[in-house]
């Protein structure tokens, strides 16, 4: 009896359905070994002590701390309300550029020169334009809205009016990002289907919530967790502005016990820390896409 | 149902980008009217102007006499075909023939079978729970359709609705959307870059060229009595066929001389060529108008470069001191290439053309 060659060999379809896990092999290889193993290591070490043995040690530090209770509430308030104005903000700025008026696209150049700033130029810029004698109070006096004796004590303020003054900070930083997320959006949405909306019988108001954002909801669904993610992580600035333990987030405390105080215990509850903040950021994540329905519309495609 | 009037409309879209030069239009109700032109004349400008997509530059539209040139679209009392059909993708095809009507605060009861007449009507009425992702293009076409039509539309404005579907597709669809207008008698006006589409569907045909209108008129109009050269070449599968002649004439005879050969006419019944008397002129003749005769008989032989077989009939290609003479003869015509046929023209069928101005000119006893 002989052998055909097709017995021998896999079917063409099955060879068709490896061609993208071939593909992404190479990927996931390198994210095994420069990104899972460290990983697993970070993991692992939260669970040790100082001498080396298993324990839950670092976690029970953490949560008896009332500092984490307070890096987490601040945390989840500068979540919310800066990712909800920028996207507010971002996305008002996105519909008026799509409209293509004359002059909009010097203003998209001029839009997008926070996103080119590093954060630490961001920090050193608002830290010293905010200082007592920064150039924000010299502008507002050169000017004469102030005079020396009602000077802004911008960083001297009260724990709400620091928050604020971050999230506005933080918005200034990103809405030029999340506002070119949402352009680029609109701009492959198309211009007929909107005029479709207006001939049959809609205002521009019911266009926008009828059409747009509803065929936007992609786009968003991407922004808002790209944005979500890295304002949980939001600590460069703080730190810059009023130091450490002013305005405890999160990850400045995983950077505050990691790298600051020096110890290896301290060093320990900074992993341990930061675990946790790996997975809040996947649970906000996974949270969001829940809400906003992004997990049916695939299962409806897929069944 | 509506009468629609356009006057003196025009769109300038930049310095030197003219959209619509000029365009004077009245509409009566319930015709359907095409408007026919070359890629970029200003057809799908047009289209938006009436439908208040876009702004005008001067002039005005009136909709049963009604001034709506300033009136948003929603309230025109107007609906759309767009050429990519432009339906919502996030919507089932329920939703998006009942957008306008949901719009319109009309009960649900009555939507709900609005929408089902509709859907029935353009042949999609099982398909309603789909999402457009899930039609073929033809469907997606049939979707854009019954949107457009659920509203029932006091001008109902078609933009190269169907060019694209494929060709067949396109032929049924053709006499689909004709005895859809029979029914629902509304204004229409389409728009198309296809002669045989527009000849086949038109009660009326627009000729637009380079942001003006050249010629309006029924499909017999176009065909037999085009308004110039341009017309006369672009209505017409093959186009006609323009010969450049001298023309002498004597009150006992006409000589139209070609280089190629001389055309002889009785003066009667083409007494205007007169003063056109030792200038040249343009013969225009369609293809079913060069008629294979015995050379006794012929104004000129020639051989024969192609035949093109079409089934119900054959084209045959010359070619005639440099310029492709295209003809029909009949199927059952006994032709081939390398033949010498000769030819002579239907007469009575001829177009003659001021060779400066390219226009048309009129006899007094053209055919009807
Ligand atoms: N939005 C626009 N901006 C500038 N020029 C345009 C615009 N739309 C159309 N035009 C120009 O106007 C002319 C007519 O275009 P259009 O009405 O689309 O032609 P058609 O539909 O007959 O192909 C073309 O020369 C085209 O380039
Ligand atoms: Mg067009």
């Amino acid at each position: 009896m002989t052998i055909t060659k097709s017995q021998l060999s896999l079917s063409r379809e099955t060879r068709k359905k490896m061609v993208p896990y071939l593909l992404i092999a190479p990927v996931v290889i390198y994210y095994s070994m420069f990104w899972l193993f460290p990983v697993i290591n970070a993991v692992s070490e939260s669970f040790k002590n100082v001498d080396g043995v298993w324990t839950f040690s670092n976690y029970i530090h953490i949560f008896k701390d009332p500092v984490f209770y307070t890096a987490l509430s601040n945390t989840a308030f500068l979540v919310i309300f800066s990712v909800t104005i920028e996207f507010l903000l971002a996305f008002g700025l996105a519909l008026l550029i799509n409209k293509k008026f004359k002059g909009s696209s010097i203003f998209l150049f001029l839009a997008m020169i926070p996103m080119a700033l590093p954060a630490v130029a961001v920090g050193a810029m608002w830290s010293s334009g905010l200082a007592t004698r920064g150039w924000l109070n010299s502008f507002l006096m050169t000017f004469g809205f102030i005079d020396d004796a009602s000077k802004f004590l911008f960083l001297a303020g009260g724990k709400m009016s620091t928050l604020w003054l971050i999230i506005i900070i933080d918005a200034w930083t990103v809405i030029p990002f999340v506002m070119i997320i949402l352009l680029a959006g609109l701009q492959g949405i198309g211009e007929d289907v909107r005029e479709a909306g207006a001939i049959f019988g809609g205002t521009k108001f019911q266009i926008l919530r009828k059409i747009t954002i509803p065929m936007l909801k992609p786009t968003i669904t991407t922004a808002m967790i790209l944005r979500i993610i890295s304002a949980i992580q939001i600590w460069l600035i703080i730190v810059m502005l009023f130091g450490f333990n002013r305005l405890p987030v999160l990850l400045e405390q995983v950077v505050l016990n990691y790298d600051q105080l020096g110890a290896e215990y301290f060093e320990r509850i900074g992993l341990a820390l930061s675990v946790l903040v790996a997975i809040i950021v996947s649970a906000a994540a996974i949270l969001y896409l829940k809400v906003s329905g992004s997990f049916e519309k695939e299962e409806k495609e897929n069944g | 149902m509506a009468t629609l009037e356009l006057v003196d409309l025009a769109k300038r879209f930049s310095k030197k980008v003219w959209g619509v030069k000029k365009m004077d239009l009245e509409v009566n109700e319930k015709e359907f009217i095409v408007l026919l032109g070359p890629s970029g004349c200003g057809k799908t400008t047009t289209m938006r102007m009436i439908a208040g997509l876009e702004e005008v530059t001067r002039g005005t539209i009136l909709l049963d006499g009604n001034d709506i040139t300033d009136i948003p679209s929603r309230n025109r009392g107007i609906s759309m075909v767009f050429q990519n059909y432009a339906i919502w993708p996030h919507m089932s095809v329920y939703e998006n023939i009942a957008f306008s009507l949901k719009l319109k605060k009309m009960p649900a009861a009555e939507i709900k079978q609005r929408v089902q007449e509709t859907a029935d009507m353009v042949k999609i009425g099982e398909l309603l729970k789909r999402l457009p992702g899930q039609l073929s293009g033809g469907q997606q076409q049939r979707v854009a359709l019954a949107r457009a039509l659920a509203v029932r539309p006091r001008l109902f404005l078609m933009d190269e609705p169907l060019s694209n579907l494929d060709a067949k597709l396109r032929v049924i669809m053709r006499t689909e959307l004709k005895a859809i207008h029979q029914k629902t008698e509304a204004t229409s006006i389409f728009v198309t870059h296809d002669q045989s589409e527009a000849m086949s569907m038109a009660d009326r045909i627009v000729i637009m060229k380079d942001g003006v209108i050249v010629q309006i008129g029924t499909p017999d109009d176009v065909y037999f009595r085009s308004a110039n050269m341009f017309v006369a070449g672009f209505i017409g599968t093959p186009p006609s066929n323009f010969f450049t002649v001298k023309c002498i004439y004597n009150n006992d005879k006409i000589a139209l001389e070609h280089s190629q050969f001389t055309l002889d006419l009785d003066p009667k019944g083409f007494e205007e060529l007169k003063e056109y008397n030792g200038k040249e002129i343009v013969i225009g003749a369609r293809p079913e108008d060069l008629l294979v005769v015995p050379d006794s008989e012929a104004v000129f032989t020639e051989e024969i470069l192609v035949v093109e077989p079409q089934g119900s009939h054959q084209v045959v290609a010359l070619n005639l001191s440099e310029t492709i003479v295209k003809m029909i003869v009949s199927a059952e015509a006994k032709v081939k290439p390398g033949d010498n046929i000769g030819l002579n023209f239907n007469r009575k069928r001829l177009h003659f053309f001021n060779k400066e101005t390219e226009d048309r000119i009129h006899l007094k006893n053209e055919v009807e």
